[in-house]
């Protein structure tokens, strides 16, 4: 008989315990079901499942970690004497502990992990008629890129405090890029769409918008260099803000890295700029009950009229810090106790999109390199781009093959103007006001 | 790893239900990861990876499952789920499995199944994090890391094929930062191979730890990068990533079987200039990117992938080799068993020249010296690659002037092979992760160091 995973953490948190030392458990259960299509046949069909067990042990005041893909005893055992060899070896943190309290959280898979009626057969279907659809357009000579993935991530949080909390969450996605050429012109272009129920993507949208992408791209070139103002789609610009995120990790801050990290109280951006974590929002797909300690989580506003108010912190940097515990611990089965942000905001601003729109202006709506290209430690980047040249709002020409440089973290205070509708980014994981920066540095 | 009964009975299931091809690729994968801050162990994470692959082919159609288990039921599960919908008269015959261990070229010792050598890793790291901080007082932390992992492969197939390998995989970083109040900067030093911990008997963690202060320090003092169309000299060793993203991933038969590769239909043209001699290399005794068998089960090789400036070779992997008509390269690699495998690159580089570095910064009026560079990316069906420089310098008049930061590069794959005029004698490799559709693989790049003639620079100044 095979034990449950709530048997095994008893198991594991019992071992723990009898050890001497508290602990927390963190257990991931996935399973998806991928598809990809090729000329006109499915080409990849995946089906997966899969779990891990992670355990975090303090005792001494040191922190130890293992994990385990097997849940034999045996294995659970073997996993929690390593975390305690480990732990041996790690600094004496008077900080590390595991968080109080015995309370109990579970999801609501009504929401986060909804049934649909969707068939496998339907799945497939939609995977070929993305490849279909797009290839029978005008002068695409392929779609190299395209499927379909239905996947559910199941998440424990078990601490030795009688703390329990557990997650199941669906997302269901699809993608299709188009490779499409005329003459010596090509382009690569493409969507993606991400929802908690399959019958709610919207693939026939995923075509027209692929094809369309790849149309007014494909004529693209380069400009010339100078300072322009820039407006990032919503896609990249959440990209931008997760690059840097460690601005915001108070663990880069106690490693001594974060270059934020006296400037809590400080003005670090323009007055228009407030940035919020918030994980209750159920609309998007990075709604988080609680974080990876098992705390309930709660809107944290980062910063305010462009002061920074607070670092994301966990249990043991908010001790370290005396400072209250923003509840955004972060960590895999795998990985050891971190920081993270669940879904950012950034809030409206007072600019309308006409205005926000207004004049000459970069539309940018690729960028390439993005994590080789950025330094979090000094904010400095520089990205490949493709994106419009616009005025007032219409697009004048495409534009491509050129970079896009700058510090992110200078960036903030030339800010030009925050639009005042929120977009979601396409994964649902970002809500974002769309900023229009200030003479940004463009080459072609 | 698996009782090979299972592994036949999974595999008769498959051909049973008209698979044309059946594998199974067992891994365990055993890790520590030892994680520094200044002089202290900020965590250390260790584990076992353990699961089982199974790959269906029906014709083009790769159907790919996993799990964790190693039951018959729980494989023959798998398998019936997987060709629910191709189920079909069986086509061919599985052959008897011929059980062969891989030739072992790279014979690591101080391995981790014997001792994880805890201690001694960390003194390394903090021998480093000393020498990095000696260097100057503008060195205002430093974070090391040192990961070694042993991955145990097993795989099975109905071609007959049964073989087993140990890889072995060490590598030891430290990033130092610099600070002068008000900007911070970043330098990094990286070692690693396919072998044990004896490899901390060739490396100096002083030399470590004063190379990562070094590159920190020339940062912080950096100047906002001049940007526009310039010739720009690449550095040896990790520069050899501009081959590795502006041709390597073109030349993979993942991109080239669809016809997404700018390079598919390009097979003994010239594509390079002539000065150009590049090769993919899974044999190289101890490097990185190293394997003793794919993770299809073939032995590894060499292969010449640009000769003189013309292509004559792919990547191909076993569904690639059947799509394209290409030989097969001993390419096929995957992360673990939770991917499919694709063709991948292994030790690519391009090969030494005979230009001097002095000649080819004297050639230049006004450009950029990238003597080392980070991470890149590219679109294989455009052939749009970019690339960041880590360190780089501003060259006018044929001197270098002084360093600049915030650079990256971007071209096209044929343009900027075309580009390359100039290639040194100072042939280097370098450590790097590639990410492509099966995942994350160990790859090594390298090259002399060279001169790409003309190449969009993106600066800030």
């Amino acid at each position: 008989m095979v034990a449950t995973v709530e048997a095994n953490a008893e198991r594991v948190l019992d071992k723990v315990l009898a050890a001497g030392a508290l602990g927390d458990l963190v257990v991931q259960e996935e399973s998806s079901l991928s598809l990809k299509a090729h000329d006109g046949e499915l080409e990849e069909h995946k089906v997966t499942s899969t779990r891990v067990y992670g355990v975090r042990v303090v005792k001494d005041d040191r922190a130890g970690i293992a994990y385990s893909e097997a849940a034999d005893p045996a294995a659970l055992d073997s996993m929690v004497e390593q975390a305690f060899v480990n732990a041996t070896f790690s600094r004496v943190d008077p900080a590390e502990s595991v968080a109080t309290g015995d309370t109990i959280l579970v999801t609501d898979d009504a929401s986060l992990c909804p049934d649909d009626p969707t068939t496998v057969e339907a799945k497939i279907a939609a995977a070929l008629y993305l490849e279909r659809e797009l290839t029978a357009r005008d002068k695409v000579r392929n779609v190299p890129y395209n499927g379909v993935q239905d996947a559910t991530v199941e998440r424990h949080v078990f601490a030795t405090t009688g703390r329990t909390a557990h997650s199941r969450d669906r997302v269901c996605s699809a993608f299709a890029y188009a490779l499409l050429s005329d003459g010596d012109k090509d382009a690569l272009e493409g969507v993606q769409s991400h929802t908690r129920r399959f019958d709610e993507i919207d693939t026939a949208w995923i075509v027209d918008e692929t094809y369309q992408r790849c149309v007014a791209m494909l004529h693209g070139e380069a400009l010339s260099s100078k300072h322009y103002d820039v407006l990032f789609d919503v896609e990249h610009q959440a990209d931008l803000f997760a690059v840097f995120h460690d601005m915001f990790s108070a663990k880069s801050a106690r490693d001594g890295i974060n270059p934020l990290r006296d400037k809590v109280g400080e003005r670090i951006a323009v007055d228009a700029l407030t940035v919020r974590d918030a994980p209750l929002n159920a609309d998007g797909l990075g709604y988080a009950l609680f974080d990876d300690e098992g705390l309930p989580t709660t809107t944290t506003t980062l910063v305010d009229g462009g002061v920074l108010r607070t670092l994301v912190h966990n249990s043991a940097t908010a001790t370290h810090f005396d400072v209250p515990n923003t509840r955004h611990a972060n960590r895999s089965p795998r990985g050891p106790l971190g920081v993270g942000l669940h879904q950012l905001e950034v809030a409206p601003g007072n600019v309308d999109e006409t205005a926000l729109t207004s004049g000459e202006y970069l539309e940018i709506v690729d960028l390439a390199g993005l994590h080789s290209g950025g330094n979090p430690v000094s904010g400095d980047f520089s990205y490949g781009a493709a994106g419009f040249l616009c005025r007032d709002g219409e697009r004048t020409r495409p534009v491509r093959n050129i970079t896009v440089a700058g510090n992110f973290y200078g960036m903030l205070n030339k800010i030009d103007a925050i639009g005042d509708t929120q977009h979601w980014n396409p994964e649902r994981s970002a809500l974002m006001a769309r900023i229009r920066f200030a003479d940004v540095a463009i080459s072609g | 790893m698996l009782d090979t009964r299972v592994a036949q009975s999974t595999i008769d299931h498959a051909i049973a239900l008209g698979a044309d091809f059946a594998e199974v690729f067992v891994e365990r994968n055993q890790v520590n990861n030892i994680a520094t801050v200044s002089n202290q162990v900020r965590d250390i994470a260790s584990g076992i990876d353990f699961g089982v692959g199974v790959r269906l082919a029906y014709g083009a159609k790769v159907l790919y499952g996993y799990t964790n288990r190693t039951d018959a039921e729980e494989l023959r599960r798998i398998v019936s789920e997987l060709a629910a919908k191709d189920r079909r008269d069986p086509a061919v015959s599985a052959q008897a499995f011929d059980f062969r261990t891989a030739a072992d070229i790279h014979g690591a010792q101080r391995t981790l199944s014997k001792d994880s050598e805890v201690r001694d890793k960390v003194d390394y790291l903090f021998a480093a994090d000393r020498a990095a901080r000696a260097a100057s007082n503008l060195i205002s932390q430093t974070q090391g890391a040192c990961g070694q992992r042993e991955q145990a492969v097993e795989v099975f197939n109905s071609d007959g094929v049964h073989i087993r390998d140990t890889r072995h995989y060490i590598r030891a970083r430290l990033q130092a930062v610099a600070s002068n109040g008000s900007d911070q900067a970043t330098g990094m030093q990286t070692d690693g191979g396919l072998l044990g911990w004896e490899i901390v008997e060739t490396l100096d963690p002083k030399a470590c730890g004063a190379e990562a202060a070094r590159q920190a320090l020339v940062n912080l003092s950096a100047k906002p990068c001049p940007s526009g169309r310039m010739p720009v000299v690449i550095g040896n060793g990790f520069g050899g990533v501009i081959f590795h993203e502006a041709c390597g991933h073109l030349l993979e038969t993942t991109s080239v079987a669809k016809k997404a590769s700018v390079f598919h239909d390009k097979q003994g043209q010239m594509i390079a200039n002539p000065v150009v001699n590049a090769v993919d290399d899974g044999t190289l005794e101890r490097e990185w990117g190293s394997i003793n068998i794919d993770d299809e089960g073939m032995p590894t090789e060499r292969t010449q992938l640009i000769k003189d400036g013309k292509l004559v070779s792919f990547l191909a992997d076993r569904l690639g080799a059947e799509q394209t008509g290409l030989p097969r390269t001993g390419s096929g690699r995957r992360q673990s068993y939770r991917f499919a495998p694709a063709s991948r690159m292994r030790n690519t580089f391009i090969e030494p020249g005979t230009a001097s570095f002095d000649d080819m910064i004297a050639s230049i009026d006004r450009g950029v010296y990238a003597s080392h560079m980070g991470g890149g990316s590219v679109q294989p069906g455009t052939g749009e690659f970019n690339f960041a420089v880590t360190e780089g310098y501003y060259v006018e008049d044929g001197k270098i002037r002084h360093p600049v930061k915030a650079a990256t590069l971007i071209s096209t794959g044929p343009d900027v092979l075309k580009q390359i005029s100039m290639v040194g004698s100072d042939f280097a490799l370098a450590t790097g992760m590639c990410g492509s559709v099966s995942g994350m693989v160990p790859t090594t790049v390298g090259q002399a160091t060279l001169k790409v003639d003309d190449i969009l620079v993106g600066g800030n100044a």
